[in-house]
């Protein structure tokens, strides 16, 4: 399973993101929660707070000229699952975290580090670790590469007119951007929810919502001290919907298996 | 003047931008309220509607597939890709395209670009710049006169908000307002103060009736106009817009 989250800046992607990838852990599972924004955010909900972690510029070597594909690749002898051993952080629950690094203000440019980290997710072995992704607000960065990993992508949409449009764009923007992709391949996550809003977004968007989190006092909380709302509160309505959602991204996952069994046969 | 208004996605930069840029025209300036996220909702806080915010974006995107003709000048631009908004403000939504024409005014220069080469004479600029600090690393001294840095009381907000602060005194962008959005209690206050010790921040009550505004679409100014948070945030442009 590999699931990358989009959607408007402040939707929430990180915390939900970051709460799913420990509650998969917890089950047993082999978890890389990636983090593709240039500014802090994902390992704030993973519980391990501002990581300065970067992958070095020299995990990357320029090819020879007339080299056929992108301009950099991993360092030779250096696969992608030894640099994950190399460069990732273990999180709370087991989760390893990797970033490319942050901006700083007079930080080394991220370039290079950016190439690493997209060669390292490209090599991984198909199956294993099941990767949560977290990419930056907006509607910019998916269109660029940077979810190719994913099978999933699940837009955060908060059920604001700001946050609708953005969904519309991104949800329109990914199908006119990879025509091939597996239908039900983009999918909705309300956030900040009350009421009726999944059936709001669903009329919205056109969107099949698989997840309906909402926010309280306690989610609030969390985000302004900066823990994961599993440690600050773990039976919150919020932790509970992500738990629910957690279980239906692996039911999604049994079904495309037999499916696929199917197909096959 | 012109003014940049910067944070992380979701902080309230667009309300912020929206309600400076309607006060400022009340109070009699000639203000051209510029969207320079490439996710540009401006247009739903300044209360021209979903629908039409929608169709800028539209017209942005329409240049990349090539159905939409180029502006050739800074005033074209204004007229083709903006629309009148509430209280006299002109709308311009200048994001960045896919693929942009080296150069070619309405496509060709980034937001930071335009900030500093357009002669905007006695117009007063409010610029919603895209979340994050990407817009400032790029940004050079003289392009804008004051950033009004946006902050809600969350650990990562205010870890953005402190690269954006370091940015702007380190490049010397003009003026810092620091302004702490969605404040709901002492301990939001206690973060906000904490983390920027030297700044004189800006008290942004948390307020439902802004976030009714962005549920339905509108602009806070029209839903909501006394509400507490719009009144700060409407206090802060009249303080900018008298002479230092």
């Amino acid at each position: 399973m590999r699931v990358a989250f989009v959607g408007k800046g402040g939707a929430g992607k990180s915390a939900i993101a970051g709460a799913l990838a420990r509650l998969l852990a917890r089950d047993g599972e082999d978890i890389l929660a990636v983090d593709s924004d240039p500014m802090p955010g994902l390992s704030v909900s993973l519980g391990l707070g501002v990581v300065d972690a970067a992958i070095p510029w020299d995990a990357v070597e320029e090819k020879a000229e007339g080299e056929p594909g992108p301009r950099f690749r991993l360092r030779r002898g250096l696969t992608a699952t030894e640099a994950l051993d190399r460069y990732a952080v273990t999180a709370p629950d087991g989760v390893r975290f990797l970033q490319f690094g942050k901006t700083r203000a007079s930080g080394a440019p991220l370039m290079r580090s950016q190439w690493a980290f997209r060669q390292i997710l490209d090599g991984l072995p198909p199956e294993s670790p099941t990767i949560i992704g977290d990419l930056p607000g907006g509607t910019r960065q998916p269109f660029f590469g940077w979810a190719g990993y994913a099978d999933t992508v699940v837009v955060v949409v908060p059920p604001t007119s700001a946050g609708l449009l953005s969904a519309r764009r991104l949800a329109k923007l990914a199908s006119t951007e990879d025509a091939t992709a597996a239908p039900g391949r983009i999918v909705a996550v309300v956030s900040q929810a009350r009421d009726d809003d999944a059936e709001r977004v669903r009329q919205r968007t056109g969107l099949d919502v698989i997840g309906s989190v909402p926010w309280d006092d306690r989610v609030l909380a969390a985000e302004r001290d900066g823990h994961s709302v599993l440690d600050a509160a773990p039976d919150s309505p919020a932790a509970a919907a992500v738990a629910a959602l957690a279980d239906r991204l692996v039911e999604r996952r049994t079904a495309t298996a037999l499916a696929d069994r199917r197909g096959g046969a | 003047m012109k003014l940049a208004v910067v944070g992380k996605g979701g902080v309230g930069k667009t309300t912020t931008a929206a309600v400076l840029a309607r006060t400022l025209a009340r109070g009699g300036a000639t203000v051209v309220a510029l969207d320079c996220d490439t996710n540009p909702n401006l247009g739903i806080s300044l209360g021209i509607g979903d629908t039409e915010t929608e169709r800028l974006i539209g017209l942005r995107q329409s240049l990349d597939d090539g159905t939409q003709e180029h502006a050739p000048s800074w005033a074209s631009l204004v007229d083709v890709f903006g629309s009148d908004a509430p209280d006299g403000v002109r709308l311009a939504v200048v994001s960045a395209i896919d693929k942009p024409e080296p150069g070619c005014p309405c496509c060709g220069l980034s937001p930071e670009q335009l900030l500093r080469t357009v002669a905007f004479d006695q117009q007063t600029v409010v610029a919603d710049f895209e979340a994050g600090t990407g817009t400032l690393t790029r940004l050079e001294e003289g392009a804008v006169d004051v950033v009004v840095l946006v902050v809600v009381p969350t650990a990562k907000s205010v870890e953005v908000a402190r690269r954006a602060a370091e940015l702007v005194a380190e490049k010397r962008l003009g003026r810092l307002v620091v302004l702490g959005n969605q404040v709901r209690d002492d301990a939001d206050l206690a973060l906000l103060a904490t983390a920027f010790p030297e700044a004189d921040v800006v008290c942004v009550p948390y307020d439902e009736r802004i976030a009714d505004a962005d549920r339905q679409g509108l602009a806070p100014l029209d839903l909501a106009p006394d509400a507490d948070g719009v009144r700060a945030i409407a206090a802060l442009a009249g303080s900018l817009a008298a002479p230092a």
